[in-house]
């Protein structure tokens, strides 16, 4: 006798509950890989996901053209222990690089605010180098509803 | 285009160790190169690509801008008062021209 109805049944069942998780993993999962990668690519460097850098933007704004973005990194700004410079990315805008702020410790504080393009809903990205060379990143999602950059 | 024209919000005084805020925004387009005109030729990019404040000389906060940001661009940052002396802030344009303001600030 070959399989019954309800073994092919079964089969079905747990062949696509482990296809769909599959699909679910790499979407989330996937995300951050691709961040990693991406900044790898461009820093050149290996960066870890860090609380201390603190990307913060409307989770969804009315327009691309001028986005707000303000920028923070938990540094006691020391000669020994200091933000070098931020770097932002759009990794979804025609052209990604946002703009990189740099700070001298003692003189600045590494916070920033300003306003920036967004092409279409997006993780913007920010990279954080330390004086101890390490890249510290955060990334938020945008979702704006016009290009800002046509 | 008219003359792109900078402003700058920074107090007159600060006390010595305190923090400061700068506010800073220079009235300018910043074509992305991005854009066709009429005929469908591209608009080469022209934006102002660099920021930078001195303080009594000395270069303390910069930044490279790019094409995302948006126009008239918009920065705000926080300095240290260390002594009383001259901020100056320097807007670099593609194309070699650059605006600068100044700024006295007596840090008691």
């Amino acid at each position: 006798m070959g399989l019954t109805r309800r073994e092919m049944l079964m089969a079905g069942g747990v062949g696509s509950a482990a296809l769909s998780s599959a699909f679910l993993a790499s979407g989330l999962a996937g995300a951050h890989d691709e961040t990693a990668e991406f900044v790898a690519r461009h820093t050149g460097g290996k960066a870890t996901e860090s609380d201390r850098v603190h990307l913060i933007m409307p989770a969804v704004f009315p327009t691309g053209y001028t986005v707000p973005m303000d920028l923070k990194v938990d540094s006691p700004m020391t000669e020994d222990d200091h933000v070098k410079r931020i770097r932002v990315f759009a990794p979804q805008n025609p052209l990604i690089d946002v703009a990189s702020f740099n700070f001298v410790p003692q003189r600045s504080i590494a916070r920033v605010s300003t306003r920036i393009r967004l092409a279409k809903p997006q993780y913007v990205v920010a990279v954080a180098e330390m004086s101890d060379g390490a890249l510290l990143m955060t990334k938020t999602w945008v979702d704006v509803a016009t290009n800002g950059c046509i | 285009m008219t003359t792109p024209t900078p402003r700058v919000l920074v107090p007159s005084g600060a006390t010595k160790g305190e923090v400061f805020q700068v506010r800073t925004i220079i009235s300018h387009q910043m074509e992305t190169g991005l854009r066709h005109d009429v005929q469908g030729r591209v608009i080469p990019r022209k934006i102002i690509n660099r920021f930078v404040c001195r303080y009594g000389g000395v270069e303390v906060f910069s930044v490279d801008l790019h094409e995302a940001v948006s126009a008239n661009p918009f920065i705000e940052f926080y300095l240290l008062a260390m002594e009383s002396g001259r901020l100056e802030f320097i807007w670099e344009e593609d194309g070699g021209s650059t605006y600068r303001l100044e700024h006295q600030l007596a840090v008691a």
